[in-house]
């Protein structure tokens, strides 16, 4: 009986590490664990030993079949793993073919712009302020300290609607508007638009986009300004970019300057975009003219601001290095779609 | 800490409710963490007399009383053994509740009792239950106990910052409240009485470690008679939460509560070598402490000890060796001032925690002690009969009198923006109890007292100021001053966000417009859509007027790419439209949108579909959703421009905020759009922006349990006559249990091959679940017959 043991053993072993497929193995399991198995036979004999050898040859069946079983586990996760690798390999595809778009648009190049103004201004503790694009002449231009017979306010300059409306020719009137309803501290900026009578060309539009800026409070200065700019420069075109100040004449600040910002195509040494003088300009500023305070009822004496206004086209222009106005009116899908990815 | 109404108003004339005072003790930076009132239990018990007493004849203890309590007489059986006829006592009538037990009409051996007299422990006045109170003869009969005892008390509980330990004690709180409503606060110096002898013959003092015990003051006081403390005095302390012990205990308890300084006092004739010596503790030394704890000291403890045995743990415990029985006779009196840190050390090392180491771990002024030690010598011979002996041990290493502290008017008002006058700003730190010396160069000099450590430098000053001028009464100066549009700026980024992310491009097309482009877009006559504003010098007709919708833009950016060669096209802008309405100018923003072509790019995968008005539609609920308008209706829309059966208006509280539809190939062909050769439909919706924010709900989302329960799904599958809307088709289903069926979808139409014609086979999915329980298959099957029943009867439906 021995012998059989040790025979049975041998044979399964054999069979079972020569098995190629998982339904064979189960097979196998049944034919040599199961009910009717040869180690299952050699139990019911047993009891044609001694007493005194059964312990010991009931013991080797069971460490038989312990064995068979740990080999046939063993053997199970084998061929798993080679099955589950034939059908992976099965499955693979070819993996250049392109991969299904989400299909987003894109925002306009002038409403990243925009926000990004917004967002700037925002962070620096400004609020957002909005006008009428029709306006009266006292908030274009009166309460602005514009002369009368100042060439601004002619028909070839300025859009006029009935009612002696017209169409804001910048977005200053936005600060009269708030400094009328607010008392100081005010700290807003103006996005929107405005027009001017300007035939369309590569530079100009009759229709065009404004930001303003205005800081009223006690001991704002010259230096807040200059400093203003500055950051909003550097947020702008990104680190480097300088902003510098000279002077220049608006009716309505007092000093008043030009805004340049150091070349966005070549870095100040010199180029097309600048025209080989390393800066370009980008809109006026200066401090708030005492007259201006006066015409909304706002103590000269007590507080001090500045403005400036700066031109969205022309920054978005800059910015995506745009040389036509009127690609950013023209909405051609083909312009558009470069900025899907654009951050804002 | 607690605080006792009653109390400070020994100090202060407070003109104030205990209701108001607990908001001013807040914002004066006391905050108020609980109040109590005293004495509630007490006010229902009236003082009576018993006229008439006789014992049981069948108890050995009860007696039958007649009590009289000013009005009525009642039969009351009492218990007590010095119950007797023509005492005056505390009487609870029936329906009294003391604590959880209510009093109620009983019959003990048949004799009926109405009330019961009460004792001291059933009045919450002190642990005896010996007896019934007996109250003095001439104690007004009929007034309630409260009243007469002085019990009715209002206690804050109240939180006080670590940096004023001057507020640890009543006087404190009251100095703080005078310097806030301006009031006199009625301090009076402590006076000694008359003394005899010489403390030197009794006791000498050795402090050897001047560091940790910057102070230590001893009076003696001879012949004191130990006893009971007097009525307010218990009252006192026991609103205060600390139990009363006896007079001279209860003496330094009552000043460390009224100054917040802690004294101590010990039996003299225990104290060993007649010295007191303040030192570090022993290796292996020990004390058994007041508490009955007894503690294994560090080297680091200071005790106060005699010439052989530990005394005190300094400024923590004292110990029950020299502790005041009912036989002492001479009594020394501490008050002194130890190092915060030593005692806070110790405390936390031995766990103990009592009413001193908390006030001398905070830092006390060595200038106090002198103060509180003729105060509690005063009281004490008051008192107890006691006799002061001359003189004090005073030992202390660190200066007093205080220190400056300059205070610049100028400054104040750069920092706090309020304008005070210089005598508005010393009267406040007058007050404070803070001496003004002199002002020079624009600064006012303070010298500040001791008990304010916590006043060090000029901003310290300012901080007081403001606090006692009120925060309240700081004006804000605003910004940012709500000047922007918050609500305009989300939207109108969050719905550009939308439509980008669903494959729209965000245009900018100009405000001017042409005139005839109205007659393009078919507008009859008195449309509103053509109430132009006009400019007076246009460039060309092209540009005479301010455009009064984006319609006309959006069709002709879509010619425009149409020419250059793209014809999948999906647009929007949200930007300004203008009318001139009876000669008033509007502006308003508008989003508007254009979709054609293929809906998505076309992959090698799928068959890429044309745009539908599904599609459209789509893009408009999503629309509305975003924006949560609640409340709507999609109803047919007039406008001439779109296809009449091809277009919808969506409609809030009966205002049309927008339409959508498929563009009439008309209006196309008006626009240079060669229908042609053309063949793709051009959808478009049209929206008042302005309205879409007015309408749109800005509540945060309410979060809503998901069921617990398992959903259930079934598909139903039924050939319907086409004059049923699917609107009308779910609502019949709803109807038949709306709390149940959660969801219909549909999920397929069909027509065609095999249905007659004017029907359309339908699918929906339904899903059904409930929050209480889960459904059973016998429910489900129930449910979805009964809408099948329904949809016979009400759309003769066949189901498939
Ligand atoms: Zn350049």
């Amino acid at each position: 009986m021995k012998e059989d043991l040790k025979r049975i053993l041998a044979e399964a072993k054999e069979r079972i590490l020569t098995t190629k497929s998982l339904p064979d193995l189960q097979n196998l399991k049944s034919s040599f664990l199961g009910k009717k198995s040869e180690l299952s036979q050699l139990m019911m004999k047993l009891r044609e030993l001694t007493p005194e050898e059964r312990p010991a040859f009931g013991k080797a069946i069971n460490d038989a079949k312990g064995v068979l079983d740990t080999l046939i586990t063993k053997m199970y996760s084998r061929l798993k793993d080679a099955e589950i690798n034939r059908q992976n390999k099965d499955m693979s595809v070819d993996l250049t073919m392109p991969g299904r778009s989400l299909n987003k648009g894109s925002l306009h190049p002038l409403t990243l712009v925009w926000r990004e103004i917004e967002d700037v201004f925002i962070s620096l503790g400004f609020e957002i302020a909005e006008g009428t694009d029709i306006e009266d002449e006292f908030h274009n231009f009166d309460a602005l300290n514009t002369p009368q017979d100042h060439p601004s306010r002619n028909l070839a300059d300025t859009f006029y609607v009935e009612n002696k409306q017209l169409l804001r020719t910048h977005t200053s009137p936005v600060q009269i508007r708030t400094m009328e309803t607010h008392e100081p501290p005010i700290r807003i900026i103006a996005p929107g638009r405005a027009y001017r009578n300007d035939k369309i060309d590569a530079t100009h539009s009759p229709v065009f986009h404004q930001v303003e800026a205005l800081y009223v409070d006690e001991n704002v200065t010259f230096a807040d300004l200059k400093d203003t700019l500055n950051q909003f420069v550097v947020k702008m075109f990104g680190p480097g970019t300088k902003s510098r100040i000279r002077p220049h004449f608006f009716p309505f600040t007092e000093p008043s300057a030009e805004i340049d910002i150091s070349c966005v195509g070549c870095g100040g040494s010199g180029c097309r975009i600048c025209k080989d003088s390393g800066w370009i300009e980008m809109g006026g500023a200066g401090m708030v003219d005492p007259n201006v305070f006066e015409k909304v009822g706002i103590d000269s004496e007590k507080y001090t601001g500045f403005a400036f206004g700066l031109g969205m086209d022309r920054i978005a222009m800059l910015k995506y290095n745009i040389k036509d106005i009127r690609v950013l009116f023209e909405n051609d899908l083909r312009v558009l779609k470069q900025f899907r990815n654009e951050n804002r | 800490m607690r605080i006792s109404y009653n109390w400070l108003k020994q100090y202060i004339d407070l003109k104030l409710s205990p209701e108001e005072l607990e908001d001013k003790l807040t914002f004066a930076g006391i905050e108020v963490e609980g109040v109590e009132k005293t004495g509630e239990l007490q006010k229902q018990i009236i003082i009576s007399k018993v006229t008439a007493c006789e014992k049981m004849p069948d108890s050995d203890h009860l007696s039958i009383c007649q009590v009289f309590d000013g009005t009525e007489t009642f039969q009351v059986v009492c218990g007590a053994p010095n119950v007797r006829e023509g005492l005056v006592i505390a009487f609870a009538h029936i329906g009294t509740v003391l604590g959880d037990f209510k009093i109620k009409k009983a019959k003990l051996r048949g004799h009926q009792s109405s009330g019961m007299i009460c004792s001291e422990k059933e009045l919450e006045l002190s642990d005896n239950h010996d007896g019934i109170i007996e109250l003095p003869a001439d104690a007004p009969i009929g007034t309630n106990i409260a009243t007469y005892l002085e019990l009715d008390d209002t206690v804050y509980e109240v939180e006080i910052t670590p940096n004023r330990p001057d507020l640890l004690g009543m006087i404190g709180v009251a100095r703080d409240l005078s310097a806030l409503f301006n009031l006199p606060l009625h301090l009076s110096e402590p006076v000694l009485p008359k003394t005899q002898d010489s403390i030197e013959n009794y006791l000498t003092l050795n402090v050897l470690e001047p560091e940790k015990c910057t102070r230590y003051t001893a009076r003696l006081i001879k012949d004191v008679k130990i006893e009971e403390s007097p009525k307010w005095l218990k009252n006192y302390l026991t609103a205060i939460g600390l139990r009363p012990i006896n007079n001279v205990v209860d003496i330094t308890n009552y000043v460390m509560m009224e100054w917040g300084h802690p004294l101590h006092a010990f039996d003299y004739d225990k104290l060993e070598g007649k010295e007191i010596v303040v030192r570090n503790a022993k290796a292996d030394e020990s004390i058994d402490a007041l508490s009955g704890e007894s503690y294994k000291l560090d080297p680091d403890d200071l005790v106060i000890a005699d010439g052989k045995k530990t005394g005190a743990l300094a400024g923590v415990v004292g110990t029950v060796g020299h502790s005041i029985t009912d036989e002492t006779k001479t009594i020394v009196l501490e008050a002194a001032c130890f190092q915060y840190a030593t005692i806070r050390k110790t405390s936390y090392r031995h766990k103990v925690f009592t009413d001193s180491s908390y006030r001398f771990e905070r830092g006390l002024s060595a200038e106090t002690c002198e103060i509180v030690s003729k105060r509690a010598c005063e009281l004490i011979c008051e008192l107890t009969g006691g006799t002061l002996v001359d003189g004090s041990l005073d030992q202390c290493s660190v200066e007093l009198g205080g220190w400056e502290v300059g205070l610049r008017p100028a400054r104040v008002k750069k920092l706090l923006t309020i304008d005070l006058d210089n005598s508005t700003l010393i009267n406040y730190m007058q007050n404070l109890g803070l001496k003004f010396l002199r002002e020079s160069d624009e600064t006012l000099y303070f010298l500040i007292p001791s008990y304010r450590g916590d006043l060090t430098r000029e901003i310290d000053l300012i901080e007081e100021i403001i606090r006692l001028h009120g925060y309240n009464n700081v004006a804000e100066k605003s910004r940012p001053q709500h000047i922007m549009n918050s609500e305009l700026f989300d939207y109108r980024r969050k719905i550009q966000d939308l439509l980008v992310s669903a494959g729209f491009y965000d245009t900018v097309t100009l405000s001017f417009a042409n005139p005839t482009d109205f007659d393009k877009l078919k507008l009859p006559e008195e449309h509103e859509l053509r109430k132009a504003v006009r400019l007076i010098n246009p460039q060309g007709t092209d540009s005479a007027i301010l455009r009064t919708n984006l319609l006309t833009d959006q069709i002709k950016v879509a010619v425009y790419n149409l020419k250059h060669g793209t014809s999948d096209i999906k647009t929007f802008e949200i930007n300004k439209v203008y009318q001139n309405l009876e000669n008033e100018y509007s502006e308003n923003y508008q989003l508007t949108g254009l979709m054609t072509g293929k809906m998505v790019e076309k992959h090698w995968k799928e068959n890429n579909q044309e745009v539908d008005f599904y599609d459209l539609k789509g893009v408009c609920e999503e629309l509305i959703e975003a924006l949560k308008i609640k409340k709507l209706s999609f109803i047919p829309c007039t406008e001439p421009y779109f296809v009449p059966n091809m277009s919808l208006s969506v409609s809030v509280n009966k205002t049309i905020i927008g339409s959508f539809g498929k563009l009439n190939p008309s209006v196309a062909e008006a626009f240079d759009i060669d229908i042609m050769d053309f063949k793709q439909s051009i959808f478009l919706f049209d929206f008042n922006f302005t309205q879409l924010l007015e309408k749109s709900d800005k509540k945060p989302v309410k979060y809503d349990e998901p069921l617990r329960f398992p959903l259930i799904r079934r598909d139903i599958s039924f050939v319907i006559s086409t004059e049923h809307t699917i609107d009308s088709i779910k609502k019949h289903i709803q109807s038949v249990n709306p709390s149940i069926i959660r969801e219909i979808k549909l999920i397929d139409e069909y027509k065609g091959k095999g249905i007659e014609k004017g029907n359309r086979s339908l699918t929906f999915s339904l899903i059904f679940g409930s929050a209480k329980k889960t459904l059973t298959d016998n429910f489900t099957d129930n449910l979805f017959n009964k809408i099948v029943k329904l949809l016979e009867q009400q759309c003769n439906i066949k189901m498939r």
